[in-house]
């Protein structure tokens, strides 16, 4: 029983982190009903992001974040201002395709410029363990990156309550005409809402960098596990999006523990497809 | 009546060249239109199902990499002759569309394009873990060596020309006019009794069955298959590049896409790394400047259909 506690436990621990991934994506599906395929590139800007102002400045990779983030709001604030809101309201094969170039661009560009090679944001805390009682062997980042989605995800949750473009974002999702009736600039709060899912993009590039080892084309990957956390947990809700990161989590590790490393992801996907079949509109979403 | 007649001379002679074309081309011009057809015929099947039938698939090279490995397996592990194996590749193809298509059915829009993308990537990994197939060291197609660029060439014509005549045949039957009235108003066209989920199933498998056909002629041109290249994404890029510039939901679309993708790629080709990103900004420059791509704007502004699905 005790060889499955340990999948068990840091498949929910990773679970925290693959929600980062996925919220943003789980965002911009619930306002706009858009796709953004090149979520999964902006994460992985984030983290050649974090390497370069580690190496130019010798700060530490959570540090960077200091950095990052609003580098990456500027960029999404642009993508969504100069590239998707000219596709919006156009169905959604526009929309796909344009996201879908620009992923092809980003990865492209990002090869370029970093070379293929396996990077890693390394610090102290990424070979570190806890050991609990002898028993069962936490990797600490795998903590940091569960801490960091339940801040990323608590405070997103009270910037949509509380703050007055939260509420600009959430009537343009719900009702675009009226919310224009009322004096919303729906476009800017577009870009805005864009802007705010790259920064959350920007915390789990720096946490997947620090997580795993990652390439140009590493994007690709994680748009799918943002997908997958997206689907398994709903489109629109934070709870459901969570949820859906811890799932995942959890059915990476146990199916990599019990059919061999190689299909850790495959067990992943499964789950997904799964999901996909019985209940397209998410285990916890509202049809 | 007369147009009729310049048309059909017009597509023999057309016809005729491309058949005597080896005897007198270079190695380099046949290869070049070799690497057309095929793209031709990859690029057909993807338009029917997302100009036509409305689904993105983000995940044709399912069939891409299962052909391949058709070919592979069955020439080399089984000693079928290559062609054979060009054909079993198209029907496995058609196997797994009809087992995943019960539930791909359910999923519409985005669910539809990533769901695909998903179940083709979990066959990337399960091949890459799978020792029969010898890992994701991948497989070198021996038999392959023995074939005359000649065989691959008509294999290729066949089955690049063969698509978009399929397609035409297609459009024109009552199964196009059912797909279009979908395409135009499903709800409606329920009504008045059309099929949606039977329209859709043909429409795959038909799209499964020529891809699986056109990839193994592909692997028979390689001669080297790996998991990750023939399951990866980069196939489904070409295609979705190819019937973006040349038009979707034009029959002419994916012929002048694969010309214009495949002649790109050969002058590109010193600039590695560059032409993705090239390709990149044309999609969207295209997405943004002529939605319905080259084809379709030059049909809409001239009124010139080589291949007019309506009858008149």
């Amino acid at each position: 029983m005790l060889v499955f506690m340990e999948p068990l436990i840091n498949g929910i621990l990773l679970g925290g982190l693959f929600a980062v991934i996925g919220i943003g994506l789980s965002m911009i599906f619930g306002i706009m009903k858009q796709v953004n395929l090149a979520h999964g590139e902006v994460m992985i800007i984030g983290s050649y992001l974090g390497l370069v102002f580690m190496r130019l400045l010798g700060i530490p990779p959570l540090v960077c974040l200091i950095f990052v983030i609003p580098c990456l709001f500027v960029i999404g604030f642009l993508l969504q201002s100069y590239l998707f809101n000219r596709v919006l309201g156009k169905g959604m094969e526009p929309y796909l395709m344009v996201s879908f170039g620009l992923s092809i661009i980003l990865q492209n560009t990002l090869l370029k410029v970093f070379t293929p090679d396996a990077r890693s944001l390394d610090s102290s805390l990424t070979i570190r363990t806890l050991d609990v009682f002898g028993l069962l062997h936490l990797p600490v980042i795998y903590l940091i990156g569960f801490a960091g989605g339940l801040v990323v995800i608590a405070l997103l949750h009270l910037f949509m309550k509380r703050t007055y473009l939260g509420w600009a974002i959430r009537a343009s999702g719900d009702d675009l005409g009226t919310s224009k009736l009322m004096g919303i600039n729906t476009s800017r709060v577009y870009a805005l809402a864009m802007g705010i899912a790259a920064v959350t993009s920007a915390v789990a590039g720096i946490l997947v960098g620090m997580t795993f080892t990652f390439y140009p084309h590493s994007g690709t990957q994680y748009l799918i596990t943002a997908f997958g956390v997206v689907i398994i947990g709903g489109t629109g809700s934070l709870m459901g999006t969570f949820l859906g990161g811890l799932i995942l989590g959890v059915a990476q590790l146990l199916g990599g523990r019990l059919l061999g490393p190689g299909f850790q992801l495959l067990a992943g996907y499964l789950i997904l497809l799964v999901v996909l079949t019985i209940r397209p509109q998410g285990l916890f979403g509202r049809r | 009546m007369s147009s009729h007649y310049i048309r059909f001379s017009f597509l023999i002679i057309a016809l005729l060249i491309l058949i005597a074309l080896p005897f007198w081309a270079s190695r380099y011009a046949a290869n070049v239109l070799l690497l057309i057809f095929l793209y031709i015929a990859l690029a057909s099947m993807w338009n029917l199902l997302a100009g036509y039938s409305g689904s993105i698939s983000l995940g044709q090279q399912m069939f891409v990499g299962l052909g391949g490995y058709s070919v592979a397996v069955f020439s080399m592990y089984y000693g079928f002759p290559v062609f054979i194996g060009v054909v079993m590749g198209g029907i496995i193809s058609v196997i797994l569309a009809a087992l995943i298509s019960r539930p791909i059915s359910r999923m519409k829009g985005v669910y539809f394009a990533i769901g695909t993308w998903i179940i083709a990537e979990a066959l990337g990994i399960a091949f890459s873990n799978w020792g029969y197939v010898r890992y994701g060291m991948g497989l070198f197609i021996q038999p392959a060596y023995k074939l005359s660029l000649f065989s691959i060439y008509y294999a290729a014509m066949i089955v690049g020309l063969g698509s978009v005549g399929l397609v035409y045949f297609l459009l024109r039957s009552k199964l196009g006019l059912a797909l279009m009235a979908i395409r135009d108003d499903d709800v409606a066209s329920e009504t008045v009794g059309v099929n949606i989920f039977r329209c859709k199933f043909y429409c795959f498998l038909i799209s499964a069955f020529v891809t699986g056909l056109a990839a193994g002629i592909v692997y028979l041109n390689t001669i080297f298959i790996q998991p990750f290249e023939a399951f990866g994404i980069g196939w489904t890029v070409n295609l979705l590049f190819i019937v973006i510039i040349g038009g979707m939901g034009t029959v002419e679309g994916p012929i002048l896409g694969a010309v214009i993708f495949v002649l790109l790629q050969q002058f590109l080709a010193e600039y590695v790394g560059y032409n993705l990103i090239i390709l990149g900004a044309i999609t969207i420059a295209t997405i943004f400047m002529a939605p319905r791509g080259i084809m379709g704007t030059f049909q809409e502004r001239f009124r010139i259909v080589f291949f007019p699905i309506r009858r008149e």
